[in-house]
């Protein structure tokens, strides 16, 4: 995958995890069978990639991990918001809301400009 | 891919999960994790097993390439977590410490101060080492300069000053030299009256391109060319940086005006730049030599040696290659002038070599005892902080038991020992520093010009090793006994009976017995030092020191340019002199006793056979009144009167001179000197000059007590007119308050004359042993500190024996046994480790003993009189502080003891 798009989808993924953890601590499969299920299989990602990006924000301080028992008995990694987290996820989630309200604005545009108008 | 991720964890990996956490295993278990709920998933979808196994790897995307992605992100967090966790555990290290050192002030106090004199001791020895030996000359390329001089088996002369003429040959015929410049040998105290007052400065003669050789820029003006060396060029001089500053304020238009010294008119052409220095040469500024072309050719310009020549090597020419074609010129100089040049051989030696090495030796010596000081003090600090281990070994232990791990114990102790370590460097530092302008106070006694703390680069890696070599040394102390903390054992009641313990006062006495041996090696330098100065000191200097008055003259040539006249005017002075209050008589002298000898010539006398010459006579020119002054008797015949003068237009009366015992001696055993007539030159010619001996005196010594009196004849200063002389007056009170009389005196005679150097004799004489006596006085502190520090610590070995053994000997109380008893047992204790340092102590001076060698006088350095006493001294301190030690510490009633369980 090219450079930019890898690092656009990092930076989205982060803040779904973020997201999803909100609602309180799950492993990495029950994060991405969330994701797939709320958003309608739209976004189906490379659940591979999930990982790497739970243990990065781990290590940022987001997240906290803890071993524990899964539902079919097997042990598994859950995951936890921390504080530093909830405050990522804020400011991530408005960022985004302003990001995409300017996409917005330039999709949904009525008005040509100056350029095209003479046509 | 597909089936080993779907295996159960095999057991192995349960286990060892057990034991500890597995990172590796996690990332394992978390990726299983998921590849089996999705396939679980699948299979209640519908899908087979195999399909959905496979699906859900698919699904996955690259497993190995985010396992090895995971374990990359771990990896580097849990290295950034460990740094914080070492951080955070060194800080709690440094906190602890620090604690536990402000809640024992006296262990603190005590160690941080032992440390910081030795430390400072070192440092002030190591700056003047510094200074001198180690810093190169502050000149170009300094390695290539060389230091030329002549050398005579015949006169005794090794390393003496240069001809002339020889040196311009050496110039001229040694291709390997670039060039050769000169400063005569002798400081010339001159008075220089420029714009202000007259000034009284030390002057240096040199060579035009003295400056250009030696390879330094100026820091104002220029420097003198080539040519200026010659009296047909204007007389220039250069000012010292030092003297630029403080006498004439920097001022940049000094530079081009003219100075008169002693007379004479000089151009002020430059100022050297500041830090220009040659070590043993001072000089306040140089001055063009002046020579006359015409004199080049003459006899003398051949005959008399006075100038030190320095030349520098041209690039890529080895030492010995110029060496041994300075030799083969000399040889050619030989033989094409037999009168001046028989036997003169000439050799070179590396510049700053020979300006310092005859305080090297010494130097060496210093710093050599002073590392054997902190050596000890390294030691003694080891000892504190191994009694305060085991002390603490409760507490160790307990911590020990709370999880803290060996290399953190480890860690907590070394961390300690650096805090001391640089406390006590701190510390010492600021000892050094002060010590250093001490030795200011109290000179150094012309074994640095000036010392000031080398706080460079070569400093730093001193102070940074000897730091590191006593933190080892006085750590592995307490790393060795931490070694041997066990829980169980210093947790029992009654723990210092633990193994331990035992250890630990084995180690203690070691580190004592080796402090006793650097103790007597110290002890014994100092014993040896002091005999060898009281040695110098009774050396009889031939006159009366005590009340005589001493400074220097020099009538300038302008306004006293005949012989006739500088008489005059030394007669006006000394008549002068004499009427002032308190003072009895005064005279005028070539040069004062106990400096350094005075010209030689070669002499004849006669009626002796021509080849019974003599060579090395000293000459000193004086006025009738010096034998007086200072009080040098007369022991035949008579000395000087107002009568034995040369007068400029009749026949002159009979030239004079006095010879002192020595002379008459060694060339009149059998025979009455009075009446020889004698004349100055090696094979008299038919108009030599004769002088008649009419008086035979005391000896006096000429230069410092070690080198001995030389043969010498003194000559009236009427006969024998010297511009330079010194002043000497024998006051009935103290000499020092004379200085501004004095000084009054002659500025009413001619306000252009300066007193240079004023001093009393007494002065002049302590200065001459002033080395000597500083050495004396620093490793007699050395070897009293070291003593000081021994004794303690043997005082503290057997205290802490005694504690350990106190129910023991409590039980022995209570059946009967004295304090005798208790105190042999004592004795037995600490004889061994006494006994053992003071066999090293003494096998260390006798193998140190060639390295004393150049540096006493009338001792020999393994004189066993010096040897046995500093044995005896420790032996005997020892065991009355083990006496001492074993009375207070063991008087404890015994029932008070066997209560203590």
């Amino acid at each position: 995958m090219p450079d930019r798009e890898l690092e656009l989808l990092r930076g989205t993924l982060d803040v779904l995890i973020l997201k999803t953890l909100s609602w309180g601590p799950a492993h990495g499969y029950a994060i991405a069978n969330w994701i797939e299920e709320v958003t309608g299989n739209i976004l189906a990602i490379e659940e591979g990639s999930l990982y790497p990006a739970l243990h990065r924000l781990e290590r940022r301080g987001c997240l906290e991990s803890s071993w524990g028992l899964s539902e079919n008995n097997r042990r598994a990694k859950y995951y936890a918001l921390t504080e530093e987290g909830r405050r990522a996820l804020r400011a991530e989630s408005s960022a985004w809301a302003r990001f995409s309200e300017a996409v917005g604005m330039v999709l949904g545009s009525a008005r040509a400009p100056e350029w095209a108008r003479s046509r | 891919m597909g089936q080993e991720q779907m295996s159960p964890v095999p057991m192995w990996r349960r286990i060892q999960r057990f034991l500890g956490a597995d990172p590796a295993a996690d990332i394992e278990d978390e990726v299983r994790h998921h590849l089996e709920m999705r396939a679980r998933d699948l299979e209640s979808r519908g899908m087979s097993a195999d399909e959905a196994r496979a699906e859900a790897v698919r699904r996955f995307g690259d497993v190995e390439a985010v396992r090895r992605e995971v374990a990359a992100i771990d990896d580097a967090a849990g290295r950034s977590e460990r740094r914080k966790v070492w951080a955070g555990d060194l800080a709690q290290d440094l906190r602890y410490a620090f604690r536990s050192l402000w809640r024992s002030p006296g262990f603190t106090f005590a160690a941080v101060g032992i440390l910081a004199l030795a430390i400072g001791a070192n440092t002030a020895v190591f700056s003047a080492v510094n200074s001198v030996l180690l810093k190169p000359l502050p000149l170009a390329d300094p390695d290539r300069l060389v230091m030329l001089w002549e050398e005579n088996p015949e006169r005794g002369w090794y390393q003496e000053t240069a001809a002339p003429a020889n040196m311009f040959d050496w110039r001229e015929r040694v291709e390997e030299f670039i060039d050769v410049a000169a400063y005569l040998s002798f400081p010339d105290p001159v008075t220089l009256v420029g714009n202000g007052d007259p000034l009284a400065l030390t002057a240096r003669t040199v060579t035009g391109n003295f400056f250009s050789v030696l390879g330094v820029a100026p820091a104002a003006g220029r420097f003198p060319r080539d040519e200026e060396t010659w009296s047909t060029s204007e007389a220039v001089m250069v000012l010292a940086y030092d003297t630029w500053v403080r006498s004439f304020g920097e001022d940049p238009s000094i530079v081009g005006s003219i100075a008169r010294l002693n007379g004479v008119p000089y151009r002020i052409v430059g100022v050297a730049p500041d830090g220009f220095r040659l070590p043993g040469v001072e000089a306040d500024l140089w001055r063009s030599i002046q020579w006359d072309p015409a004199d080049m050719v003459a006899t003398s310009f051949r005959r008399a040696h006075y100038v030190r020549p320095i030349a520098r090597l041209r690039s890529g020419v080895t030492i010995e290659e110029a060496a041994a074609r300075l030799d083969a010129v000399a040889v050619s100089l030989e033989a094409e002038y037999p009168e001046t040049n028989r036997l003169m051989g000439a050799g070179l030696t590396p510049l700053h070599e020979f300006l310092v090495g005859d305080v090297s030796a010494t130097l060496k010596f210093l710093l050599g005892a002073v590392a054997l000081l902190l050596l000890l003090a390294s030691a003694n600090v080891g000892n504190l902080l191994l009694v305060r281990a085991l002390a603490r070994q409760r507490e160790l232990a307990v911590r020990a038991a709370l999880g803290a791990g060996r290399r953190r114990l480890v860690r907590q102790i070394l961390v300690e020992s650096l805090i001391l370590s640089g406390l006590g460097g701190a510390f010492g530092v600021l000892v050094g520093w002060v010590s250093l302008r001490l030795f200011g106070t109290f000179g150094t006694g012309r074994l640095v010009d000036k010392v000031h703390l080398a706080l460079d680069f070569r400093f730093l890696v001193y102070l940074f090793a000897i730091l590191l070599v006593g933190g080892l040394v006085f750590s592995l102390a307490p790393l060795a006994l931490s070694g041997r903390v066990s829980v169980a054992d210093a947790l029992r009641e009654g723990g210092q009976r633990a193994s331990a313990g035992q250890g630990a006062r084995r180690i203690s006495g070691a580190l004592v017995a080796g402090e006793v041996a650097i103790a007597v090696l110290l002890l014994a330098g100092a014993i040896l030092l002091s005999r060898s100065f009281s040695a110098l000191q009774r050396v009889e200097p031939g006159f009366q020191s005590s009340g005589v008055f001493t400074g220097g003259l020099a009538p300038p040539a302008s306004t006293y340019g005949s012989g006739g006249e500088i008489v005059a005017f030394f007669d006006e002075v000394i008549e002068g002199v004499e009427a002032l209050p308190g003072v009895e008589r005064a005279a005028v002298v070539r040069q004062l006793p106990l400096t350094s000898a005075s010209w030689t010539s070669d002499f004849s006398i006669a009626g002796r056979a021509p080849d019974e010459y003599g060579v090395e006579v000293v000459h000193r020119e004086i006025s009738p009144g010096y034998f007086e002054v200072m009080r040098v008797p007369l022991l035949r015949g008579r000395t000087f009167t107002p009568y034995d003068r040369s007068s400029d237009d009749q026949v002159s009366t009979e030239r004079v001179i006095v010879v002192n015992e020595v002379l008459a001696r060694q060339y009149f055993p059998d025979e009455d000197p009075i009446g020889a007539r004698i004349a100055f030159t090696r094979t008299p010619t038919d108009d030599a000059v004769w002088w008649t001996v009419v008086g035979v005196v005391g000896t006096e010594l000429q230069a410092s007590p070690a080198e001995g009196a030389r043969i010498e004849i003194f000559a009236p200063v009427a006969q024998a007119p010297t511009r330079g002389m010194k002043l000497v007056v024998r006051t009935n009170g103290s000499p020092a308050s004379f200085g501004r009389p004095i000084t009054s005196l002659l500025r009413s005679i001619d306000p252009e004359i300066v007193l240079a150097d004023p001093a009393t004799m007494e002065e002049v004489r302590q200065a001459a042993t002033a080395r000597e006596r500083l050495m004396t006085l620093m490793v007699t502190a050395f070897a009293t500190l070291a003593l000081t520090l021994a004794l303690v610590g043997v005082y503290g070995v057997i205290a802490q024996a005694l504690r350990a053994r106190r129910r023991e000997m409590a039980i022995r109380v209570a059946l009967g046994a004295t304090r005798v008893d208790l105190l042999t047992m004592s004795i037995r204790q600490s004889l061994p480790m006494l006994a053992a340092g003071i066999v090293v102590g003494i096998a260390g001076a006798l193998l140190a003993a060639r390295f004393a060698a150049s540096l006493v006088y009338g001792v020999e350095p393994r004189d066993p009189a010096t040897l046995g006493l500093a044995a005896s001294l420790l032996l005997a301190m020892g065991l009355a502080a083990t006496i001492l030690s074993s009375t207070r510490v063991g008087t404890a009633h015994p029932s008070a003891v066997l209560r203590e369980e």
